[in-house]
């Protein structure tokens, strides 16, 4: 009987490495590196990274982007935001609603559509940079109040 | 020569490469936790005849940044106006601060505010504002629209 086998007597460092048994002798050829890295902890390190950042990111709940250029004005006394809600953005005095830029004039019957499709209390986030004036505000305070939104919440970077 | 079929994945240069790829997207991201102001806002036309109001403190921000405070439907006292001047760099946050703690420790029951800030008011101070307010327990913070 001829017996084949598939797998080389000659062992590659990184397996050598990674054996338990005592076979590390140099092969005839004696040119391979007895280099080799631990790989298995390498692995777990990385496999910790990956579930830390993934769970990282999911139970901090809500994933918003702000613009690079807007600085969001700071607090002490924030709540922190557990679900998602609509955002409104107003970046120069253009209204950006859920992404989508909405004029100043269609605002509340924007609003009022999305009050209709919301199954609970509505509720808006607004993200607007310091430096903004008020007058840049107010037609989203009177829209909001024509469709019924009774609660704005402004999104600030708590520092506490 | 017979050939070998025993093989082994490079697992080294993919290793490099995932460790350079989660260095630069941990340098990338933005991590920024995100808080938020509450206000309570009137809607619509509700009518509020008949009704006897609650105490109120009005906040009115001017755009240079001198802000003036003036107690409304407060029972005992007569209505208040103060004002809190300026200083070069805008609001006098600390004198603010000290007259609504003054106030609040003076009215326990005001817990209403309302911020009306002037058109050219910065949003910033406005928040500034209303974070004081929450700090010193004011539960029902609004803002105003343009008169």
């Amino acid at each position: 009987m001829i017996k084949v086998s598939f797998i080389s007597q000659r062992r590659s460092p990184l397996m050598q490495a990674m054996s338990l048994k005592k076979d590390n002798k140099k092969t005839k050829q004696g040119k391979e590196l007895g280099l080799a890295l631990p790989l298995t902890s390498l692995i777990d390190a990385f496999c910790i990274i990956v579930i830390y950042l993934l769970i990282g990111t999911q139970t901090t709940g809500v994933e918003s982007k702000i613009p690079g250029q807007m600085s969001l004005p700071t607090a002490e006394h924030s709540q922190a935001i557990e679900k998602e809600i609509a955002t409104l953005r107003i970046e120069k005095g253009n209204y950006f609603l859920n992404e989508k830029q909405v004029d100043r004039g269609s605002l509340s019957a924007k609003l009022s559509q999305l009050k209709k499709q919301a199954s609970e209390a509505m509720e808006l986030l607004v993200q607007a940079d310091t430096q903004m004036e008020y007058a840049d505000l107010d037609p989203l305070l009177r829209a909001g109040s024509e469709a019924g939104i009774e609660k704005l919440r402004f999104a600030v970077i708590p520092t506490k | 020569m017979k050939k070998e079929l025993n093989f082994e994945l490079n697992i080294l240069p993919v290793l490099d490469i995932l460790s350079v790829l989660i260095c630069f997207l941990l340098l990338t991201a933005v991590w920024l936790q995100l808080g938020s102001i509450d206000t309570k806002q009137a809607i619509g036309d509700n009518s509020t005849a008949g009704q006897k109001n609650p105490p109120s403190l009005w906040v009115t921000l001017s755009k240079d940044g001198s802000v003036q405070l003036s107690l409304r439907d407060v029972p005992q006292s007569k209505n208040l106006e103060e004002s809190v001047a300026k200083t070069s760099t805008g609001v006098n946050w600390t004198a603010l601060e000290a007259k609504i703690q003054a106030l609040r420790a003076q009215i326990p029951d005001l817990k209403t505010s309302i911020v009306r800030p002037e058109a050219r008011a910065s949003y910033g101070d406005v928040i500034r504002i209303m974070d004081q307010l929450k700090k010193n327990q004011f539960d029902g913070v609004g803002l105003s629209p343009l008169g």
